[in-house]
């Protein structure tokens, strides 16, 4: 449990910091709440030549609202969001998903930005980011782009993030009024990872009918994904039980499952449409 | 672990075959092939290199072909192993014709030790499937190369080391 020999480097701006992993490619990794880095590290299955810690770049870490959207830092803690009052209000499917995840140690040190660009197949927040139609604004020396959530998560472990970029922000449109909205996970017991998480943001019109929804479902398959099928089926539908366990059926149309010794492709497939079904329930109350 | 799965590959069926057996296109092929060199009669020793990136993770292995049916069949073994875990497993290649196109079928069974399979284990699956990927997109591009043409480039090496790397990285609990 004791890394290889690796080099640290903390810069103290965003541009110092793109410019050391320009310059060092492929060798240079970035350290943000180092809950997974770190652990791979000790196991030597990761062993970078450097580390660009970019704990120490003030302004990385915030939560505001600016243009009609929700700002996250990417440096932003789990904890923080989990504990914001205001999120809760005007978005509850960000400190829903981030209560949930690993635990208080991984929480307090953990970070969004981290969490997003590491793609853990089984992380919660890609899901909530799919659900929310998430921007990620990604900076390298080469100056800033935006990367819809949709097209960011590109297979395991793979983002749309290219050599020499660092997530720097997560932009998420604000909620309208009459949303609905539900984070719901089956957690391995030993990890705390999701076997299967479902993340829904819905809007009902003034009848109560399901105007639009998005469900963004993660641990089912090599990276988390957006169950179109499912939302299609919402959409126009008034939202009673059958309707939604209706719905909630199509979780896994079209996708290629994983399975482990925990739970077989099958078992997920399965879970998936039962917690799609739950998450849709609490969102539409 | 069960690997199985289907690949259609829009080149001809003896041109897939012989891609698949030729050493010197298996090591374009295979993601991260740094060596492969015939040490007898259908067995080959192979070094592989998972990543630059955060990762320099060696494996060394030998792959043997056996019942070898041209075209239509073959089966492979392999048996590697590196600083992050090991790996065994044997798995039957099947090639069919199918509308002038050829369907690969492959099956086997894998068995993957040391640290990769203690806390990665929830990653094994898609992380095959994910190299099988790369693996048959880089030998149709071989396939449907002409023979006098110079072998294409695959930039999917570059995914196949950042992937690996990632996939390391992220082979620990939290």
């Amino acid at each position: 449990m004791i890394p290889a020999q690796f080099d640290y480097i903390a810069p103290t701006t965003l541009d110092e910091a793109v410019a050391l992993l320009s310059q060092h490619a492929d060798d240079a990794k970035v350290l943000a709440g180092g809950h997974s880095l770190i652990p791979a590290m000790k196991l030597r299955l990761a062993q970078p030549q450097l580390l660009v810690d970019i704990g120490r770049i003030k302004g990385l870490s915030y939560i505001r609202e600016e243009g009609g959207q929700i700002r996250i830092g990417a440096m932003t803690t789990h904890y923080q969001i989990e504990s914001s009052a205001r999120l809760r209000e005007i978005c509850p499917l960000l400190p829903e998903a981030a209560g949930q995840i690993g635990d208080v140690q991984v929480r307090n040190k953990g970070t969004i930005g981290g969490s997003l660009a590491h793609s853990d197949p089984a992380a919660d927040w890609p899901a909530a980011a799919l659900a929310l139609d998430a921007e990620l604004r990604a900076v390298s020396s080469k100056g800033e782009r935006g990367i819809k959530a949709a097209d960011f998560f590109v297979d395991l472990f793979t983002t749309a993030l290219e050599q020499g970029e660092i997530l720097s922000e997560i932009r998420i449109p604000i909620p309208k009024a009459r949303t609905g909205q539900a984070y719901l996970k089956a957690a391995q017991p030993a990890s705390g990872f999701a076997v299967v998480g479902v993340a829904v943001s819905l809007v009902r019109d003034a009848a109560g009918k399901c105007e639009a929804a998005a469900v963004g479902i993660t641990g089912v398959a090599s990276k988390a994904y957006r169950a179109a099928a499912v939302e299609k089926a919402l959409a126009g539908a008034s939202l009673d039980e059958k309707m939604i366990a209706a719905a909630a059926a199509h979780a896994t149309d079209g996708i290629d499952a994983n399975g482990d010794l925990y739970a077989s492709a099958q078992y997920r497939k399965h879970l998936a449409a039962v917690y799609a079904r739950r998450a849709i329930t609490a969102a539409s109350r | 672990m069960k690997i199985e799965g289907t690949q259609e590959i829009s080149a001809d069926r003896e041109r897939v075959y012989s891609a698949l057996i030729d050493p010197a296109v298996l090591q374009r092929c295979i993601p991260g092939c740094e060596k492969l060199e015939a040490t007898g009669e259908n067995t080959y020793s192979a070094r592989l290199r998972a990543g630059v990136g955060s990762i320099k993770g060696i494996f060394n292995g030998a792959v043997k072909l056996e019942d070898m049916q041209p075209p239509s069949r073959y089966r492979m073994i392999v048996d590697g192993k590196g600083q992050p875990g090991f790996l065994k497993g044997s798995g039957e290649i099947a090639l069919d014709e199918k509308n002038g196109a050829t369907l690969i079928t492959f099956s086997g069974d894998v068995q993957v030790g040391g640290t990769i399979a203690g806390v990665g284990q929830r990653m094994i699956q898609g992380a095959a499937k994910m190299m099988a990927t790369q693996f048959f997109t880089a030998i149709e591009a071989e396939a449907k190369a002409r023979p006098d043409e110079p072998p294409p480039t695959h930039g999917f090496f570059r995914t196949a080391l950042r992937w690996f790397s990632g996939f390391i990285r992220r082979s620990v609990a939290r």
